[in-house]
């Protein structure tokens, strides 16, 4: 196992060049980040019936996600247990069965096996069947309708998984009704490693004026004075990293604010907020009414107001599938989501008009590495560093503003710790970090 | 703004003349030029009627037992534009500001199997074709988009304009960082 020491220094805000590029160092990542972690898999509202199913990634291992007969979701690896083919090829749709297409070896929804052809005549009947069972996630759990699985039967739960970040998260999964995800997801590539769009949902602030300085005058946005990066009112917003690596960072009042037509969903947020307020809280109903940009550890990003929730599917240490869905709030009505949708696919979508902008600095960020000499040297994310703490409400680490990246430095924090191989025990007994004694600025 | 396709069973197509077979195909070259060209706000104003849409569905890889038509998920579309949003996406490119396209691309729009049918409204006719866009830029770096599109299109003036075109890539997943250009 690689040293990973030397990697994160200065508490989470230097990171050594070589883990965006390393062939070794992803591998690690797959082994303890990949195959230990809690990974979205689907929503609830994506598999209504029994025998509908999804396939997806966990790290670079196809699975199969089914709803059961008994209305429980399971996932398994796509792979035969006999000869290791792939069984289902399908993005998704409803099935009895999952048949391999190599000796026709049939498996339940579950990923038991069902039929062997042959059974008698060629295996004489000795075969034990539940020995060749497809090989399961350890754990598939939902947390407000967002599913979730480990390969990791010794993780914590879900919930303990996502802590404060839960806490937050609710001010858009308890609306009444819940939430539902608009698909198919859109899929691209970008030839970039898998946690720079990770951290630059999770903490950048700071792009936001510079890269899409185009798509901001064109959207003729309440946003739009960021453009060229000119000034900058610390007050606009906060930015929060929990523990387990997850953050965000909210701007108030914005969450409509790049929509191109955001009024109804300004009239919506309007009617909503003091049902909200009421359920949560007043500074979760503030949350309601604010633009998020949000990662939660490792790969699955979202932003709340424009609505696009992403996974970036790990390929390699330089190449990544960028997967992307509309959130929108179930009671919405269906004006209004494809509304959201519409946004969704003009921002965020694989045409977004920010997306694109993104896309480039994630591939160059990511190739400069390439360089042996460069590969050597450092990045840094000390932004704010000296301006964060804890606060006396909210959970995690706090720091005043977006244009910061408190949330960056607790994202490679948690990659530092669970890169080393610690237990999950171990982990939850680490003490906070230096940042945890600060005042807010 | 469901129904991606909307091409009558084959049996009852009625296909057009030469002349105005001619015509179509030379709208979709001329097109293809302008866009290849970076002359975006042109395409927009001459090729284009008011009450345009601008479609590119997500294909989803499904078992054939499994009929849901294409696009018949309202959540999956990569584009589902009209005029105005067109127009958007048109003056991003016009601020200057755009840094993926300076040094700018370079996009080649190669347009082929065309043919063209009446369609149910008179003075419009449903156009299909199939397109290759090359993509070059930076040093190395280039991609291939292989699809197929159909358009309506309709006679104003004595000018063809764009009515409705529904792209269909080849892709399941778009082997591009983005689709950020013109179809």
């Amino acid at each position: 196992m690689k040293d990973v020491s030397k990697l994160i220094l200065e508490d989470g805000a230097v990171q050594n060049r070589s883990i965006y590029w390393d062939q070794d160092i992803y591998e690690q990542e797959l082994e303890h980040i990949f195959a230990r972690a809690w990974l979205f898999l689907a929503h609830e509202s994506q598999l209504p019936n029994t025998g509908d199913f999804l396939t997806t990634r966990m790290g670079e291992d196809n699975v199969i996600v089914a709803r059961q007969a008994d209305g429980s979701i399971k996932a398994f690896i796509n792979s035969c247990p006999h000869r290791g083919n792939v069984v289902c090829h399908a993005d998704s749709g409803n099935a009895k069965a999952f048949t391999c297409a190599y000796h026709g070896w049939a498996f339940g929804l579950g990923g038991e096996l069902v039929t062997v052809p042959l059974e008698h005549d060629a295996y004489y009947n000795a075969i034990e069947r539940p020995r060749y069972a497809m090989h399961p996630v350890a754990k598939v759990e939902s947390y407000k309708g967002l599913v979730f699985g480990t390969f990791d039967a010794g993780a914590p739960s879900l919930r303990d998984y996502l802590g404060d970040m839960a806490w937050y998260m609710d001010t858009f999964l308890d609306v009444p009704g819940g939430i539902e995800l608009l698909g198919p997801p859109m899929k691209s590539i970008l030839n970039c490693n898998w946690k720079v769009p990770t951290e630059n949902f999770i903490a950048d602030g700071y792009h936001v004026g510079w890269a899409h300085a185009a798509a901001l005058k064109a959207i003729e946005s309440p946003l739009s004075p960021l453009v060229g990066n000119q000034a900058y009112d610390v007050n606009t917003g906060l930015q929060v990293t929990t523990r387990g690596g997850h953050g965000f960072g909210v701007i108030w009042d914005a969450a409509a604010a790049i929509h191109p037509v955001g009024e109804a969903y300004a009239q919506w947020l309007a009617q909503r907020t003091p049902i909200m307020r009421e359920r949560l809280g007043d500074w979760r109903a503030k949350f309601y009414n604010g633009h998020w940009d949000a990662s939660i550890f490792p790969n699955c990003s979202f932003l709340y107001g424009t609505n696009t929730w992403k996974l970036w599917q790990p390929m390699g240490p330089h190449h990544i599938e960028v997967w992307t869905w509309t959130l929108v709030e179930k009671d919405m009505p269906d004006e209004l989501k494809q509304m959201m949708v519409a946004t969704n696919m003009m921002t965020f979508g694989t045409a977004g008009m920010l997306e694109t902008d993104d896309g480039e600095n994630m591939e160059q960020c990511t190739g400069s590495n390439r360089g042996w000499v460069t590969r050597r040297g450092k990045l840094f994310s000390g932004m704010g560093q000296v301006r964060e703490g804890h606060h006396p409400e909210l959970p995690g680490i706090v720091a005043k503003g977006i244009v910061c990246e408190t949330s960056n430095r607790g994202f490679y924090r948690r990659w530092a710790q669970l890169m080393s191989g610690k237990s999950w025990d171990e982990l939850a007994r680490e003490p906070g970090n230096a940042a945890d004694k600060r005042e807010v600025a | 703004m469901n129904a991606p396709t909307h091409t009558p069973a084959p049996a009852k197509l009625r296909y057009v003349d030469r002349d105005t077979l001619f015509e179509v195909e030379r709208f979709l070259i001329r097109e293809a030029r302008m866009l290849d060209e970076e002359r975006f706000r042109e395409w927009w104003q001459t090729q284009l009627a008011e009450d345009v849409h601008y479609v590119l569905p997500v294909r989803e890889i499904r078992l054939r037992a499994d009929q849901k038509p294409i696009g018949s998920n309202p959540g999956a579309f990569v584009f589902n534009d009209n005029y105005m949003m067109l127009d958007m996406r048109i003056r991003r490119l016009e601020t200057g500001l755009v840094w993926m396209e300076d040094p700018r691309n370079y996009i080649r729009r190669f347009i082929s199997n065309v043919d063209a049918a009446w369609a149910d409204v008179d003075g419009e006719v449903d156009a299909w074709s199939n397109f290759i866009v090359y993509r070059n830029r930076r040093q190395r770096d280039e991609t291939v988009v292989w699809g197929t599109k159909q358009c309506r299109l309709r006679k104003v003036d004595g000018e063809w304009k764009l009515t409705r075109r529904t792209i269909l890539v080849d892709q399941r997943v778009v082997l591009d960082k983005n689709l950020y250009f013109f179809l």
